[in-house]
């Protein structure tokens, strides 16, 4: 099965900004660029990308003129669709998490090193055997058969 | 579709269905005994180099092609399963190494009392095995598996020296350790198949990347692909891949005869064979067993006792999360496998239950995971999010409840009438509720979980009562008994009903105790096989 994503970018750009606003020095999520690269990961799965697309049309329809309302109306209508679709409102918001905090940007505002786990992973400290130096004193407690 | 049905195919001594945790450890043992065996495996060996840990769209692979959930994987060598009728969907893995490919190798044993619930309890049934029957087999699981870990649980009897130190449980570990002791309520280190330092051949040592169930790039984490499967090679065992196994064969008789299959290349074929193993896992093989009628074996096969994937227990899975005033770095290491309590595991029937539950203690992810919910809701879109997000962000631990889940006749999996897979097969289905003594128990835990994170100074605590992506203890659909009518294979793992069919996998489990199951699947896989050396060299060709 190959799907297309036929999204409008100027939606989804529009639904970043209001899901992860400006912070810090850093401009709201919509701001930063990421729809396309939003637009790519969700083609890197069928099932994925079905529900992405069911989505963004579904929101669409019901929101024809959501790129020229107030903040406060995208808020509004982003709320409802969160209700009446929580799966599809889901799919959204996961997939926008997911492409704003692989940004270095956001990394270095969060204090995380941004790495992907392997090869590097992390650093692992000696076992110390000393903590267990209370539970040792406690006698056997399980039950016989 | 082609097909070779009719031809002639080389007959094996033994024929495996399912390379995971059990197939490969009963394959390695008979090839090692000298029986011809051979695998079919519907999945496809791993590369490490390749899991999703190196991707930097590895937050998105965990939710989508790596997902443990094989209703979102959807790849093609995954089964859809139909989860409408349960609170809990089964998760797995469908390759070489089955399921222990995304595990997270957190394997305590069973204790002695869980081998005797009806005497001691009053509930459901008593094992045909003690815990004394399987200890030596823990015991070589554990060496070949290789356990970090250590001796001296006052909460399960004492048990052979593990194979590594255990991994170190670092300062966010200690937050909760320390809770615990200040309450008076035991902890231990614990075991886990992940190396603490190196063992094994090729095996590194964990690197603490977290990321435990995407597969294990360092090959720290134990799967099966990396050791039962070699040594079983090396001794001249078969494994075919991408071979979906339909069903099971039999003869006139009812004896079996080998197992109709599609190959990687979509042909039909037939194996034949003088002995079945089934170790599909606990939907897998009744799925197949159910899909193996015959005449002589009109309910499916193996099935005169009518139990076959009937009493499905999962082990109910709370979990409680905490989050703490200070970033405490929680992403880095095992997310799983530091340390457990098992405070509230045998019965006191004075909390309103019977039986008990193992807390295992959890650590957290990086900040997609996070914001994504982790084990807890999603974090807030709009105004809220950043200040929400660095509340949370390396500040969070959690105590996952493991419940026994007590056998239960309307816990079932059965064909769906309408879903297959890609080759036609029908699907299994799950029919599954959570029973009040299974409730009662989550609910003591929340409870108590609470106090701990009180105790510990965690600011919010987060509770999910019963997560739905948490099926993955497979147990109790093909049980095992000494009487033919209650029960669907003998204490050997040996069909009632089929003389050279046998069970290994977690369907053969009468209760499910109230730890992770591996270990006790694993040691029973050994013993199964042990038993065909020992009793049936007839089944060599
Ligand atoms: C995310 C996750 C975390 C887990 N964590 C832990 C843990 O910490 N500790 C623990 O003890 N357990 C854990 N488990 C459970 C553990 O992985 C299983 O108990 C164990 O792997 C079961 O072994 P098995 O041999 O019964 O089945 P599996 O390992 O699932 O293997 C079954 C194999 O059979 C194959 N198969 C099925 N049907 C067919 C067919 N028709 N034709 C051909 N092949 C077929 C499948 O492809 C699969 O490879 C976890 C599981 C998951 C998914
Ligand atoms: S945390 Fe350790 S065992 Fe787990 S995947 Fe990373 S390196 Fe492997």
């Amino acid at each position: 099965m190959t799907i297309n994503i036929n999204v409008d970018e100027n939606v989804m750009t529009a639904i970043l900004d209001r899901l992860i606003p400006a912070v810090d020095n850093l401009p709201s999520a919509g701001q930063m660029g990421f729809t396309s690269e939003i637009v790519r990961l969700a083609g890197q799965q069928d099932r994925f990308k079905a529900i992405f697309n069911n989505a963004m049309h579904l929101f669409e329809s019901h929101n024809p003129e959501f790129t020229s309302l107030a903040s406060a109306e995208q808020d509004d209508a982003l709320r409802r669709f969160e209700a009446e679709s929580p799966d599809l409102f889901g799919a959204l918001r996961t997939i926008s998490y997911i492409v704003y905090y692989k940004d270095p940007k956001v990394h270095e505002r969060i204090g995380w090193d941004g790495r992907t786990p392997q090869p590097d992973g992390n650093k692992m400290e000696p076992w110390d055997e000393s903590v267990l130096e209370n539970i040792r004193k406690r006698e056997p407690f399980w039950r016989k058969a | 579709m082609t097909s070779n049905k009719g031809s002639r195919e080389e007959t094996v001594d033994v024929l495996v269905i399912g390379a995971g945790a059990s197939g490969a450890a009963a394959t390695a043992w008979l090839s090692e005994a000298g029986f011809k065996v051979k695998c079919l495996e519907q999945g496809f060996w791993q590369d490490p180099s390749k899991y999703a840990s190196t991707s930097p769209d590895y937050e998105f692979e965990a939710l989508t092609n790596w997902s443990s959930d094989p209703n979102k994987r959807q790849r093609d060598e995954d089964y859809p399963i139909n989860v409408s009728d349960s609170p809990v969907s089964p998760v797995m893995f469908n390759g070489v190494g089955g399921s222990t490919i995304l595990w997270s190798a957190h394997t305590p044993r069973f204790h002695p009392s869980d081998f005797s619930v009806k005497s001691l309890d009053g509930v459901a049934d008593d094992w045909p095995l003690s815990y004394e029957d399987l200890e030596e087999y823990y015991d070589l699981n554990d060496e070949v598996m290789g356990c970090s870990g250590i001796n001296g649980d006052p909460a399960n009897p004492p048990r052979s020296p593990r194979q590594m130190p255990p991994l170190p449980l670092g300062s966010d570990g200690m937050r909760l350790i320390d809770a615990f002791e200040e309450l008076g309520w035991h902890w231990w280190p614990s075991d886990s198949y992940i190396n603490s330092q190196r063992y094994g051949e090729g095996r590194d040592a964990c690197n603490f990347c977290g990321h435990n169930n995407m597969g294990c790039y360092q090959r720290a984490k134990s799967s099966t692909d990396l050791n039962y499967w070699p040594r079983a090679l090396k001794s001249g065992a078969e494994i075919e891949t991408g071979a979906r196994v339909r069903r099971i064969t039999t003869d006139k008789s009812g004896t079996a005869t080998g197992a109709d299959y599609i190959d990687s290349k979509g042909n039909e074929r037939h194996q034949s064979a003088r002995s079945v193993i089934m170790a599909a896992n606990g939907v897998g093989t009744p799925r197949l067993l159910l899909n193996s009628s015959s005449d002589s074996h009109p309910d499916g096969l193996s099935n005169s006792s009518g139990l076959v994937g009937k009493n499905l227990m999962f082990h109910p899975f709370a979990m409680v999360t905490g989050v703490f005033p200070e970033n405490m770095k929680t992403w880095r290491g095992p997310l799983s496998n530091f340390a457990m309590s098992q405070e509230f595991y045998e019965t006191d029937e004075s909390r309103g239950f019977v039986r008990g539950y193992t807390y295992q203690f959890q650590r957290s992810l990086g900040p997609a995971w996070i914001a994504n919910g982790g084990f807890t809701d999603p974090i807030p879109w709009g105004e809220d999010h950043h200040t929400e997000l660095s509340k949370r962000f390396g500040s969070m631990m959690g105590l996952a409840v493991i419940g026994e889940d007590l056998p239960e006749i309307h816990n079932t999996v059965d064909l769906d009438p309408e879903l297959t897979d890609s080759d036609g097969i029908p699907a299994p289905r799950i029919n599954y509720t959570v029973s009040k003594n299974s409730r009662d128990q989550l609910d003591h835990a929340i409870e108590n979980a609470r106090k701990v994170f009180e105790t510990a100074g965690a600011t919010d605590i987060y509770v999910d009562p019963l997560m739905r992506q948490s099926g993955w203890h497979l147990m109790g659909t093909a049980r095992m008994g000494n009487d033919p009518v209650d029960s669907v294979v003998d204490k050997w793992g040996q069909s009632h009903d089929v003389d050279n069919l046998f069970i290994v996998d977690g369907s053969v489990f009468v209760t499910g105790a109230a730890v992770n199951p591996t270990p006790t699947i694993q040691a029973l896989a050994l013993r199964t096989a042990d038993y065909i050396v020992s009793h049936r060299q007839d089944l060599k060709g």
